[in-house]
């Protein structure tokens, strides 16, 4: 019986270094409705929602430059999103961390639901990325599928952001 | 042989560093020259260390519609008939891969045989991305799955056996020891030789660590004569396949496997390409799908479906967003994929048409894909009994209003079926309308 207690004390002490330190990043639960629920706490302010998954290397590619961009334009607020489930976050955390994003706001998936979330985000995005929402002051959304030096971008922040 | 050809001059021409679309702008905007010549993450070079995984109080992530391991809590199932008319399924539920079997079209399992538990990392198991059952023609069953330990994007393909029924199953082997390798797809022949095809990352890794820009992964082959136990004459035979969409496979007329993918052509340009792997698994003939010309250089978690109907008629069904069409598609080739017919169009754009798939049974094929209207995930049908010349009017025949897996088509027999598992319904095996008339103007 005390084996038996000194067996469970160990895998309860394992299971407790195994949670150990958390996440580095604070990745708030992205699920339905929440696209709507960003743009409205960004209202008035220029924002981009950039989704992103570490089973896409594009994505990893271009989060550096996310990280310059998050420096170089103080006056646009910009959010990321993984797409990934809990599973991958770990690896999500490690990628954003290691990418300079640290301290950028992140959310990440918390819904299976992803027709759903794709859907709130832009009727016709089917999930393929890297994919970001540009929104305007007014509330104007313009997406973007692929890298972050998309024209798109580009002539947006210059437009928007008044560079 | 040309289109083989001429596609490996445009696979030379992406030796090329590739331009990614316009950084200088960007750079100027950040006031700091343009990085973008950033090479991909290394997926060989040592992971960051993996923080353990959060406690489940503090997981974000939506509750599962269960844990139990069943094929109704899993996030996707893979089908498969057997000889003798038995349902076999493969899933994972959390960190184990299951596999199942019913006599009732779904409706009851046996008790699932556990292939595996992994200790750390991801077993593959949304999206595109799936544990795979292959029963074949002696009884035995050949299961696969695909984890991700540690590495960005660096997979390995494991295979295990039954031959008691799918009571127990050998010690999973992997496929290949080195490199990275995900997204595998079996075709059996009536021979019994089971080929394998898969994405293989295993050049992208040379390349990266000789500071060389490589594009997306490497298309591979093998084949098995013992039954699944072992493979041989794994090799790469394409580079350059997106890295991020399933392959699909096929047996053709004459009893050879036919495969089909993503291909990044030139300009990163995600087209599809198809092709028919030679007897001695050492070679590929086939063509471009269609000159969509998707340029992007994004991720589209989308591969083609393809199926080969009795007189050797290649079909193929895919998802694009390119610059000449976008949507879904439907072509097939009469000539073993040299050439293909005009791209048709179908699905309902209005409401966000995806992951399409194709099968033919005798005397009919079926397209079948998901739609989304912002509330109802819908699956459509239609049906051909002329080859692929007419279809039927779309028909719905699933729908759920919360998270779904793909839609997945088995035949058993001559009867084709839809398997679809969603959150709350569970698992559905749902025979598809044998009796709709093809549309007589489409």
């Amino acid at each position: 019986m005390s084996g038996f207690r000194s067996m469970l004390m160990t895998a309860l002490a394992c299971a407790c270094l195994a949670a150990g330190p958390a996440a580095a990043l604070d990745f708030k639960p992205y699920g339905r409705g929440d696209f709507a629920k960003i743009v409205k706490a960004h209202a008035g302010r220029p924002l981009i929602i950039h989704f992103w998954s570490v089973t896409c290397p594009p994505c990893i590619v271009e989060l550096p430059q996310w990280a310059k961009l998050l420096d170089a334009q103080k006056g646009v607020d910009i959010v990321f999103v993984n797409t990934d489930g809990d599973e991958d976050r770990p690896r999500a955390d490690a990628r954003a961390e290691k990418a300079g994003l640290g301290k950028a706001a992140h959310y990440g998936f918390a819904d299976d639901f992803v027709e759903k979330l794709y859907f709130e985000a832009d009727k016709g995005w089917r999930g393929e990325l890297p994919f970001t929402a540009l929104v305007a002051p007014d509330g104007a959304v313009t997406t973007v599928t692929g890298a972050v030096d998309d024209p798109l971008v580009v002539k947006w922040l210059a437009k928007t952001a008044g560079k | 042989m040309n289109a083989l050809r001429h596609s490996f001059r445009l696979l030379l021409a992406l030796g090329a560093p590739l331009a990614l679309g316009a950084p200088m702008a960007l750079g100027a905007l950040l006031g700091a020259p343009a990085a973008m010549a950033e090479e991909h993450a290394p997926a060989s070079a040592t992971a960051p260390a993996t923080p353990p995984a959060a406690p489940a109080a503090a997981s974000h992530h939506a509750a599962p519609a269960c844990s139990e391991p069943k094929p109704a809590c899993a996030m996707t199932v893979n089908p498969a008939f057997d000889s003798k008319g038995a349902l076999w399924v493969a899933f994972a539920v959390g960190k184990t891969v299951y596999v199942a079997s019913s006599t009732d079209g779904g409706k009851s399992f046996s008790a699932p045989a556990t292939i595996a538990t992994i200790a750390d990392g991801v077993i593959d198991s949304h999206g595109d991305a799936r544990p795979k059952i292959v029963p074949l023609a002696d009884g035995a069953l050949l299961a696969s799955y695909t984890t991700r330990p540690d590495k960005q994007m660096i997979g390995t393909i494991f295979t295990a056996r039954s031959t008691d029924g799918g009571k127990s199953f050998s010690a999973p082997q992997a496929l290949l020891n080195e490199g990275g390798q995900r997204f595998e797809t079996f075709v059996v022949t009536p021979k019994g030789r089971i080929y394998a095809g898969w994405l293989d990352k295993t050049n992208m890794l040379k390349a990266k660590a000789e500071g060389k820009e490589f594009e997306g992964s490497g298309v591979a082959f093998g084949w098995s004569d013992d039954h699944g136990q072992t493979f041989q004459g794994k090799k790469i035979l394409l580079d350059h396949a997106c890295e991020c969409c399933r392959m699909s496979s096929a047996l053709d007329k004459d009893g050879q496997p036919v495969f089909v993918w993503r291909q990044v052509f030139e300009g990163n340009i995600r087209d599809h390409y198809a092709a028919k792997l030679s007897a001695d698994g050492a070679t590929l003939t086939g063509g471009r799908v269609s000159d969509d010309n998707w340029a992007i250089n994004s991720c589209p978690h989308h591969g083609p479906g393809m199926t080969i109907d009795a007189n050797g008629v290649w079909h193929v069904v895919w998802f694009t967003k390119g610059k000449n069409r976008q949507g879904l598609f439907y072509a097939q080739s009469r000539d073993g994929g040299k050439s293909f017919s005009n791209p048709e169009k179908f699905g309902d754009d209005a409401k966000a048409p995806g992951h399409p798939v194709a099968i033919a049974t005798k005397g009919r094929l079926y397209r079948v894909w998901k739609e989304f209207d912002g509330t109802t995930t819908s699956i459509a049908s239609q049906t051909s009994r002329d080859g692929g010349k007419s279809w039927s009017a779309p028909r719905v025949i699933a729908e759920t209003a919360d998270a779904s897996d793909h839609p997945e088509l088995v035949a058993n027999k001559n009867a084709a079926y839809l398997s679809w598992v969603t959150h709350k319904e569970g698992y559905r095996l749902i025979p598809l309308p044998r009796d709709d008339k093809s549309a007589s103007v489409k």
